[in-house]
């Protein structure tokens, strides 16, 4: 059991790494996602089509394969990335591809009356959609938001591979240095349990606050 | 060389990665609605200690990410003295993580049904058997599809974690080929092309065999 105590601040530490990175790219891709759903919705042909198209391929390759081009497939160019520059960039592309989608579920799921309603009453467009529609469009969103933070935790997982110290970095680590997987792996799974069953309660808490306002 | 070159060189090496991917993925989601459809018994039945484990699986299965379950299978349980093959430690964690999620999806397609329906079912005779065949699994089964079929296409995707194991699938032989070739981006975009293609290809069509079916019950 000594391993456990040995190893468990390396594992608090990936952890941080992990926690740290998911939150600049959430931030950033619900950002840029509301500006591409709303051009994906409002943008006219060309604009939303490309949109479709970028949400399509991030949707349609493996993570990995993603991460791969990013960090390797980049220096067949000379475009050398550091291990965390690529790996945030990643989770941020990644992330934007997901993010568009709920945004555009949320905002169409506005009845149309309501934006009409907005029309009629003389508010521009940005008007519009700060002020009546995101904010319903917010409490269709929330479990999907919630959900998808979920997994750009979960994401973080792939970032060992290019060499960020994450949990899964230090865990690997750790197993080639004692060579006790079970262990190791477990305190792993541990880590990511109690950070995503965390983040599910909150959700959901969040939820049924967002109810009572109904 | 060109990169066309290079490219017609190494595609067979490539679709036979995707071959194993495949495979794989067939595999996985035998076990997973395998699991998926204990899952929804146990959490629908009367037993309550069976409901209780379901539930707590689902719990915990779906929080940990794929890629520690994947370790866990090949590197822990080998310690714990049961020592998988690659690709069957691929096919035990992806099917562990996907049966949380068919199950789930069962479960949601079963309560979509309108109670009503096999009320009138129980008051028309039939029995418990054929109301479940008849009348609620086929209502179940087109709502259970378009998540089902989405699910799908995630484990494929998913399926390229095992390169992290060894085992050769069309995510290994891509790496492997651009760790030789020096020409990494080739190599990643070619994968890319091949995983997309099939991605395109099987979504199309579980698109139309999801119509159809729609069709045919309306």
């Amino acid at each position: 059991m000594h391993v456990v105590a040995l190893y468990w601040q390396a594992i608090v530490d990936g952890g941080g790494v992990d926690l740290e990175l998911t939150a600049i790219a959430v931030a950033v891709s619900v950002v840029v996602g509301i500006l591409a759903a709303v051009g994906r919705i409002y943008g006219g042909k060309l604009l939303g089509g490309a949109i479709t198209v970028y949400v399509e391929i991030i949707r349609g390759l493996p993570p990995i394969l993603q991460l791969f081009i990013i960090y390797f497939g980049l220096s067949q160019f000379q475009i050398n990335l550091s291990s965390f520059s690529a790996g945030l960039l990643w989770l941020v592309l990644y992330g934007v591809g997901y993010a568009v989608e709920i945004f555009r579920a949320g905002i169409e799921a506005v009845s149309v009356g309501q934006r009409e309603a907005a029309d009629a009453l003389g508010l521009t467009r940005v008007q519009a959609l700060r002020k009546i529609i995101l904010p319903q469009a917010w409490m269709v969103m929330l479990p999907s938001l919630m959900t998808f933070l979920v997994l750009q935790v979960k994401n973080t997982t792939l970032l060992y591979l290019v060499g960020i110290a994450d949990i899964m970095y230090q865990a690997r680590l750790g197993t080639s240095a004692t060579e006790q997987p079970a262990i190791m792996y477990g305190m792993a799974a541990i880590a990511y349990l109690i950070i995503n069953l965390t983040l599910s309660r909150i959700g959901s808490t969040l939820e049924r606050r967002q109810a009572l306002y109904r | 060389m060109s990169t066309l070159q290079l490219w017609g060189q190494y595609l067979p090496q490539f679709l036979a990665g995707l071959v194993v991917s495949l495979q794989l993925t067939g595999a996985a989601l035998v076990l997973a609605l395998a699991l998926g459809t204990l899952l929804v018994l146990a959490r629908t039945g009367r037993i309550r200690i069976l409901a209780a484990i379901a539930t707590g699986y689902v719990e915990v299965f779906r929080a940990v990410p794929v890629l520690v379950l994947l370790f866990t299978a090949y590197y822990s349980l080998a310690q714990l003295g049961l020592r998988l093959p690659g690709f069957w430690a691929g096919v035990v964690a992806l099917g562990a993580f996907y049966g949380t999620l068919y199950g789930e999806d069962m479960r949601s397609g079963l309560q979509s049904v309108d109670p009503g329906q096999r009320e009138a079912a129980v008051a028309l005779g039939l029995s418990n058997g054929a109301v479940m065949r008849r009348v609620v699994l086929p209502q179940a089964f087109l709502a259970f599809l378009p998540p089902g079929t989405n699910e799908l296409s995630n484990l494929i995707k998913d399926t390229s974690l095992v390169l992290t194991i060894g085992v050769t699938d069309l995510m290994f032989q891509a790496n492997a080929a651009a760790a030789a070739t020096f020409q990494p981006m080739d190599m990643f975009l070619l994968a890319g092309v091949v995983y997309f293609a099939f991605y395109i290809l099987l979504s199309r069509i579980l698109a139309r065999w999801e119509l159809n079916v729609q069709r045919r019950r309306s």
